[in-house]
């Protein structure tokens, strides 16, 4: 009868432990900041990045894994974050920390020309990084234009190459 | 004129319309892009090492292109590009081109580089007239002999009293990775005044990973602008960095409003006492009300004449309110004080009899943004979780377990009694 009993009293005993452990399991879980987007490692040319996440309510971004002086972006669940290009390293921070996931924006170097009515030329920095424009006309170098990203000016000119600037 | 003939006009004027028209969406509409991707690479200089590199050229308009990749600047002789020639169909986002480099028996130390230019070659009778080219730059750091040491200074602005971050990133680009590095950072006010200075934790840096020196700096002085004069020690050797950055915001605190002598009808002098709690002159000050009538429609307007407010200082603005036709009662008003690309808001209410302006209540406008709603929530659900574990455990193994196991057992001893 004894050994009935305590075998009742273990069944019982491991009941409350496994429900005990499901829950905090499920809590933690809970709890747990859930990170959607950008995916790890992701690459890419836009500077304009989605941060897509629950259960935070700040991005820790640096570009380095020991987050040693990281940019703290306080949002609620989605954000667009225009970042430089570079590498990065990001986590959101909630309850707990998230996993850490690596974003790298690269370097775009893009030249828009577009002809204007009195035989000039519309020069656009279509690109991500800051331009540095040489102009030629007829095989002569005739001067440079600097150009921050989206930025344009109108020149005159036959051959328009663009480079990063420093 | 016969109606013909008007027909016939009007159909030359939009003929001649539509000439236009079309003829400015045809110069408008003629563009021509181009873009690569990454736009610069970088690698350490390794005598005679041969070493291949790509980058991606973007097709911007999604159109058939044909270009020409060729070696320009310091090192276009150690450059050599696989194909010259290339052709992209429309239906192409982008494409790789790779180079070699082969690097010279021998470079001074420092950086040197090379452009790869791609040109699109225009077409005949097509395209736009000129040439679109752009350049992926290839740099090659060779080495300074010893210990050598490269950064750049970060500063993030701080409100008052609040903490300004020093970030000194230092690359080791000598020979000998930088064993011991820190820096010395003296801060200066406006006036060139040393108001502060600090040491900073050391690190290390080597070819593969750079250091980062990072200090928080607490802000224990007037708002201003100030600059950081940074001198970085490695291993016996300094290097100088300089910033300014900025304490606190150019905020202009609008703390009196008065209207003397005033009488219904005539003229009312607003003077409106405005304090400059920056550090610098704020320029371009000036203020404008609005008075509102029962249906909320602006009634009046008036501006103050712009003025300079030195820092820490006050000022008076003047602006008048010419009363003809108003009558006698309470009107909400609104004060802006605007500086720059700023404007501060304080809603109030003027209350006119016979003699008196009365300014009553200075109502701020205050947003607030609850972020942390959700949070609360977590953290409240994860504690009353906890709490419920613990309680349902410690009622099990404390007490119920043990009252059941007492009763059975004493269930037990009275059948066996």
């Amino acid at each position: 009868m004894a050994d009935e009993i305590s075998k009742w009293m273990k069944r019982i005993d491991f009941i409350v432990v496994a429900l005990s452990l499901i829950i905090v399991v499920w809590l933690v879980g809970y709890g747990a900041p859930l990170v959607i987007a950008p995916q790890d490692d992701l690459e890419t040319t836009s500077t304009a990045v989605l941060f897509e996440f629950s259960n935070a309510d700040k991005i820790l971004l640096d570009d380095n894994l020991e987050f040693s002086s990281p940019e703290e972006i306080y949002a609620k669940d989605n954000l667009v974050i225009n970042l430089k290009p570079g590498v990065y390293y990001w986590k959101v921070v909630g309850f707990e920390e998230s996993e850490i996931r690596e974003l790298t924006i690269k370097s775009e170097v893009g030249l828009k020309l577009q002809e204007s009515d009195d035989g000039k030329y519309e020069v656009v920095n279509a690109g991500n990084v800051g331009l540095d424009v040489e102009i030629f006309n007829k095989g002569t170098f005739v001067g440079k234009t600097v150009l921050e990203p989206e930025e344009s000016s109108l020149e005159k000119g036959d051959k328009f190459v663009g480079g990063e600037n420093e | 004129m016969n109606k013909r003939e008007k027909l016939f006009g009007r159909m030359k004027g939009l003929l001649f319309i539509l000439l236009i028209l079309s003829g400015t969406v045809l110069l408008a509409g003629r563009i021509d892009a181009l873009g690569i991707t990454p736009a610069r690479a970088s690698v350490d200089f390794v005598s005679g090492v041969e070493k291949m590199i790509g980058f991606n050229v973007i097709n911007t308009d999604g159109k058939d292109m044909n270009l020409v990749v060729y070696a320009s600047g310091e090192l276009n002789k150690s450059i050599f590009i696989f194909e010259n020639m290339i052709s992209m169909g429309a239906d192409e986002e982008t494409k790789q081109i790779s180079y070699n480099i082969k690097m010279p028996a021998d470079l001074s130390p420092g950086m040197h580089s090379a452009d790869i230019v791609v040109l699109e070659v225009p077409k005949e009778g097509g395209g736009i007239g000129a040439v679109v080219g752009v350049i992926a730059q290839l740099n090659v750091y060779v080495p300074y002999p010893g210990k050598y040491a490269e950064a750049e200074m970060h500063i993030s602005g701080a409100e008052q009293e609040g903490i300004v971050q020093f970030v000194i990133p230092v690359v080791s680009r000598g020979d000998v990775d930088l064993v011991s590095v820190h820096a010395n950072v003296d801060i200066y006010n406006s006036i060139g005044e040393k108001v502060d200075s600090f040491n900073t934790l050391e690190v290390s840096a080597s070819k593969e990973k750079r250091g980062e020196i990072v200090h928080n700096w607490k802000a224990d002085v007037p708002a201003g602008v100030y600059s950081a004069k940074a001198t970085v020690i490695y291993d016996g050797e300094t290097l100088k960095l300089e910033k300014s950055f900025n304490v606190g915001e150019m905020i202009l605190d609008l703390q009196q409003i008065e209207v003397r002598d005033f009488k219904l009808g005539e003229i009312a002098k607003f003077e409106m006492l405005v304090e400059n709690k920056w550090g610098e002159e704020i320029k371009g000050v000036y203020t404008l009300m609005n008075v509102f009538n029962k249906e909320g429609e602006v009634m009046a307007e008036f501006k103050s004449p712009t003025e300079n407010i030195p820092g820490f200082e006050k000022k008076v603005l003047v602006s008048y309110w010419d009363t003809g036709g108003v009558k006698k009662g309470t009107y909400d008003s609104s004060v802006y004080l605007i500086y720059g690309q700023k404007s501060a808001q304080k809603d109030l209410q003027l209350k006119v009899s016979d003699d008196m302006i009365e300014i009553v209540g200075f109502g701020y406008v205050i947003s607030s943004k609850k972020l942390f709603g959700d949070r609360d929530l977590l953290i409240k659900v994860l504690v009353i979780g906890i709490v419920v574990l613990a309680v349902m455990n410690i009622a099990w193994f404390v007490f119920l377990r043990k009252r059941l196991f007492r009763g059975k057992e004493l269930k037990r001893g009275r059948i066996a009694n």
